[in-house]
């Protein structure tokens, strides 16, 4: 899983690489637009440690905002099924307030609440708050006739039961939902210190774009690369875990 | 005759005037379920399912309802226990309180083993029988997997076993016992019969022969065109030892036919 991962982001990365070298090469490009391999090779070797601090914070962020992403759509999901009028009310709630690109309401977040860790964090877990809101509603809505009769007919069921046979029963579709989900919370944390807030890698990238340096730009994509491609294989990692917990005995198939 | 006044004594009737006002009347007393003039179609759909539906099964014992595909079994079963309630007429479920209905397409939650779900979901006083049932549906080896590794007649018996170990005064059997071997089907319903003497079952099948040897009475649903809708006749009602004699059987198998 991980050396597919990390082979999948190489492959993908040096391609874009090779051609940005074909662009700057054939158009014979100077080393100020497009610096050179070496220029690029040795920008790597003097800022990669502070931006892989960079990197490691703005990761950090956006975990936290994925978690609180996930809290929230799972308390409102469970609410959302409630009745089907409330569902219906939350989908198309989310569905209108998602069509608002979150970069054009980030100014007013960064002018209420300033350029700090808050700022960020909302808008993180902002980004990838409706997906999985709308997921989770779906998911939660969808009853599982075939398992809910038994448990309706002799009156067992309770709220608990019903959202675990029901998460039990799409595991894959939960999974799958939060691991796409995580890249959305990374790219919203960027985004949030790309316009301003006053650490994290995306504020790095706003000073070095400032400097028209787009070696360490590249250093700070190929860290950022890097850093998202673990934190996925690592969520990837605890869905598996909680699949072959839940699903199948220990000792495997009989 | 005079039975059937002292069970009219039990019921309260309630009077239904307009169209599409159904009437689920409940009573102590003798078991009897009984449909009087039942009118039904699905919400959004211009296909009658039944018309002026009425038929009567009283008393424990093993009954069956049976009818070809699509003349509404599964529909009727829903009524009978609750699940469908905007028809119109009277169906009168008198001493049967505790009403369960069970299909072949259920499945057990998948996070825990088959035993682990029955000791969690069977009512203290069924525990005894827990065993028993166990053993006599061929289901030991089961007990440590899990409900999608069994196989489909394995699903089926473990579904039905849980049913049969909650509190109901009828459980409405629908294809319960689909992909079972005649063997073991047959030696499921004799088990079924001595275990639950007091009880009363609606049995769903397309199995003619099984209807017509092990039920008491069987409730032959038609087509909505065909009057009356229904007919209820009186099954072989089998209950083990000595062989069915096969006269009579074939006899009983005739008269469901010729009902349909």
């Amino acid at each position: 899983m991980l050396y597919r991962r990390l082979y999948q982001f190489f492959m993908i990365y040096f391609l874009g690489l090779a051609s940005l070298m074909a662009i700057k090469y054939g158009l014979q490009l100077s080393d100020y637009v497009i610096p050179g391999p070496p220029e690029i090779a040795s920008t790597g070797l003097r800022v990669s440690g502070r931006y892989l601090l960079n990197v490691l914070n703005t990761l950090a962020v956006a975990i936290l905002g994925h978690i609180l992403a996930i809290v929230l759509a799972t308390g409102i999901g469970i609410i959302g099924r409630l009745t089907a009028w409330i569902g219906s009310f939350i989908r198309v709630a989310a569905y209108n307030i998602q069509a608002y690109p979150i970069v054009a309401v980030a100014p007013i977040i960064f002018i209420l609440l300033g350029d700090g860790l808050s700022s960020r964090l909302l808008i993180a877990a902002m980004i990838c708050y409706f997906p999985l809101l709308l997921s989770f509603v779906g998911i939660f809505s969808e009853p599982v006739p075939e398992i809910e009769h038994f448990f309706e007919s002799t009156r067992r069921m309770t709220w608990r039961l019903q959202i675990k046979i029901r998460a039990f029963e799409n595991i894959h579709k939960l999974i799958t939902v939060v691991v796409g989900s995580a890249t959305l919370a990374m790219v919203g944390t960027i985004v949030a210190e790309f316009i301003a807030a006053n650490a994290g890698i995306g504020y790095s990238i706003r000073i070095a774009l400032y400097q028209s340096d787009l070696a360490k730009i590249l250093v700070a994509l190929f860290l950022i690369g890097i850093c998202t491609s673990l934190y996925l294989v690592l969520l990837e990692w605890i869905g598996y875990r909680i699949r072959r917990r839940w699903a199948i005995p220990e000792g495997g198939l009989k | 005759m005079l039975y059937e006044i002292k069970l009219h004594s039990n019921i309260k009737y309630i009077k239904v005037s307009p169209a599409f006002e159904s009437t689920r009347t409940g009573a102590q007393g003798p078991m009897l379920l009984e449909c009087k003039n039942i009118n039904y179609q699905y919400p959004g759909s211009d296909t009658q399912v039944f018309r002026d539906l009425n038929g009567r099964v009283a008393d424990p014992g093993f009954h069956a309802l049976f009818g070809p595909s699509g003349v509404g079994k599964t529909t009727l079963a829903r009524m009978i226990c609750g699940e469908i309630k905007h028809f119109s007429g009277q169906l009168i479920t008198a001493g049967l309180e505790r009403i369960l209905y069970t299909y072949n397409l259920e499945r057990l939650p998948g996070w825990s083993s088959v035993g682990e779900h029955l000791q969690l979901n069977t009512p203290t006083s069924s525990r005894h029988r827990m065993d028993e049932l166990v053993a006599s549906f061929g289901l030991q080896g089961c007990m440590d997997s899990r409900f999608a590794q069994l196989s489909l007649g394995q699903q089926n018996r473990t579904n039905l076993a849980r049913y049969l170990l909650q509190d109901f005064d009828l459980l409405v059997m629908d294809e319960s016992l689909a992909n079972v071997d005649e063997g073991t089907k047959e030696k499921i319903i004799l088990k079924i019969k001595q275990m639950f003497p007091d009880r009363a079952f609606l049995y769903i099948s397309h199995n003619v022969v099984e209807v017509a040897k092990f039920c008491k009475q069987v409730f032959v649903l038609r087509n909505f065109h065909k009057f009356p809708q229904a007919i209820v006749l009186e099954g072989r009602n089998y209950t083990g030892g000595p062989g069915v004699d096969k006269k009579k059987l074939e006899h009983t198998m005739l008269e469901i036919v010729n009902a349909l």
